[in-house]
């Protein structure tokens, strides 16, 4: 698991040559502490989560997991279901369990029947958008930009229109920018395209 | 309070997605506005913060560079985040944040100098400033103040004066950073809601004043995009404020600037100009019509703390010279700003800019090791300057 928490520490640096963290959480001590706070329960022991509106972690971007677990613990995003599981935890922990997370390969895409019609609309909507320049062409994020592929359709939409709704704001506010005026139908297309990636 | 965007710099995202209905209503994210074709696929993104502790032994201590003469040493650390820093009567040193939503208060206590988060769960609260005792705080589209601060630092019980001000809603750009004038006034600037963008002038791309409670808001300084650092003039009282200029227009173009605010209500050319450089994206109006900046800083180093040097333990050529701490660059291919530069008024009134705090900027790696935010000058004349992606503050002193 080390040796994994390095290559993805390494493929990090390599994606944001400007910024060399510092940091350098643990995925050994990260998988206990997710065992302890029983993370797998919601996001699946594998870090692909089986259950419906809860986000797969595997493979996710480190950065972007330590940004949200320092607003869930802070009270800056506020979702109950990860009130208790954050609560307490130390900058140590928090770079432990987001060098865990990181260092899981990521799922595969979706596998139910993808809808042509809808995955089209998805990608000229995410292309007028330019999703793809933070979010990477291939969807894969990088540093506090999250991967957006293989991830959960469901928690896709539910998120997306979470920050059209300016119920979730990030590190800034850009994604409420990008999301502004989207309908239900829009973010249906989006998340049904990316996650059949 | 939509801004309009300008409907050539939407065209782009209108070509990729014919029959986008609702493209003129949803505006790509703020940075990507007004991005011109050869920019299209760019990767360029803004740097992630780190939000975390950094370790002593991971600052960049060693590595910073002062003129000689001057050491800079290592203050505090353990606030991440760290950004704009004021001092209270009682020499509790307060410092805002944005991403984390803390302000911490530093507090020397016999021989220790001791860290707490003094707020938390604010949105963004870079914005302070002290008077009478009390700590104002802005936060986006909100202002808060607590009264006899230092009284009540492990119990603050903020008076909300939100509605008061009535500052704009759009988040983009709300974050602010105030601070008294010499009128005993309190400016708030507010910044466009877009990259670039013909947008209400009344209500953002300004510096206003109001009273300390909020009311008889006055508009001191037009066309601005977004000024997150300002100062007072220590003998003429003029406002001079620090400019962020726009984005995805090149590596080179426009530059950040520096003003000073001769006439109340002065224009100073956003959306049309920009460091002389007439935006091709928008028309109507033309550089001449503007006073010009009064330096031009540099593409895109992102000057934050704006801050006059008010004590006399420096070197005689310091006193009353301008520090400005450039956090550097994102949308640019390479690396620019990352210091602290010193601005001076040479013989016959032309102004020159220096670098005095660098080291922070890995050129030959094209990586930076910190990002300097604020400025602040302590009683004794030694400088502080905060490091908001390591969460620390330097200090820096003349020893001669």
């Amino acid at each position: 698991m080390r040796a994994l928490a390095f290559l993805a520490a390494a493929l990090l640096a390599a994606a944001t040559p400007s910024w060399a963290p510092a940091w350098a959480g643990d995925a050994t001590r990260g998988a206990a502490l997710a065992e302890a706070r029983n993370c797998g329960a919601c996001h699946g022991a594998n870090g692909i989560s089986p259950v419906p509106l809860m986000p797969s972690l595997a493979g996710q971007q480190a950065e972007f997991l330590l940004v949200q677990l320092i607003m869930f613990r802070e009270g800056l995003r506020p979702v109950p279901a990860m009130v208790e599981p954050a609560r307490g935890l130390t900058d140590a922990e928090i770079e432990d369990l987001a060098a865990f997370y990181a260092a899981l390969p990521s799922g595969p895409a979706a596998t139910d029947p993808r809808n042509e019609a809808l995955a089209t609309r998805g990608a000229e909507l995410s292309a007028a958008r330019n999703c793809g320049t933070c979010h990477r062409p291939d969807y894969s994020g990088q540093a506090q930009v999250p991967r957006i592929n293989h991830q959960r359709e469901d928690f896709l939409v539910h998120t997306l229109a979470e920050y059209r709704d300016n119920l979730r704001v990030g590190m800034d506010t850009q994604m409420n920018g990008v999301m502004h005026g989207l309908t239900n139908a829009d973010i249906r297309a989006i998340a049904h395209y990316l996650a059949h990636r | 309070m939509n801004p309009h965007i300008v409907p050539a710099l939407a065209s782009a995202a209108l070509l990729l997605a014919p029959g986008l209905a609702l493209a003129q209503a949803a505006p790509p994210p703020a940075w990507a506005q007004g991005r011109s074709p050869e920019m299209a696929n760019s990767t360029l993104a803004p740097h992630a913060g780190r939000l975390t502790v950094t370790p002593p032994d991971q600052l960049p201590t060693a590595q910073l560079r002062v003129p000689e003469g001057f050491q800079v040493e290592l203050w505090a650390h353990g606030l991440p985040g760290a950004r704009v820093m004021v001092r209270g009567p009682n020499g509790t040193v307060f410092v805002g944040t944005r991403g984390i939503g803390r302000v911490y208060a530093v507090r020397e206590e016999g021989n220790e100098r001791r860290v707490s988060t003094f707020m938390q769960g604010l949105q963004q609260p870079s914005g302070l400033a002290i008077r009478d005792g009390a700590l104002y705080i802005s936060a986006i589209n909100r202002m808060l103040r607590v009264d006899n601060v230092e009284q009540n630092l492990s119990n603050p019980q903020p008076v909300d004066l939100t509605s008061a001000f009535n500052l704009p809603e759009a988040p983009h750009h709300g974050w602010t950073h105030i601070a008294f004038g010499p009128d005993g006034r309190l400016y708030v600037p507010r910044g466009v809601p877009c990259n670039i963008c013909d947008t209400d002038g009344e209500r953002y791309a300004l510096i206003a004043s109001f009273n300390p409670d909020g009311t008889d808001r006055r508009i001191e300084a037009r066309g601005v995009r977004n000024s997150v650092g300002f100062d007072f003039h220590p003998r003429t009282g003029q406002l001079w404020f620090s400019n962020h200029g726009r984005d995805w227009a090149g590596n080179d173009n426009p530059s950040d600037t520096l003003h000073v605010n001769l006439r109340r209500g002065e224009h100073h050319g956003f959306p049309w100009c920009a460091s002389g450089w007439q935006d091709p994206a928008v028309s109507g109006r033309l550089c001449s019509e503007f006073p010009p900046p009064a330096l031009i800083l540099g593409p895109h180093v992102a000057p934050i703390g704006t801050h006059f040097y008010t004590g006399t333990a420096f070197p005689e050529r310091y006193r009353n010279a301008l520090f400005i701490a450039n956090r550097g660059s994102w949308n640019r291919e390479r690396l620019a700003g990352y210091e602290v530069v010193v601005v001076r008024e040479e013989e016959g009134g032309r102004l020159v800019q220096e670098p005095f705090l660098t080291g922070f900027r890995d050129d030959a790696n094209q990586r930076f090791l910190g990002r300097p935010a604020g400025v602040l000058t302590m009683p004794d004349g030694s400088m502080l300057v905060s490091d908001e992606q390591n969460g620390a503050i330097f200090r820096i002193s003349y020893r001669r």
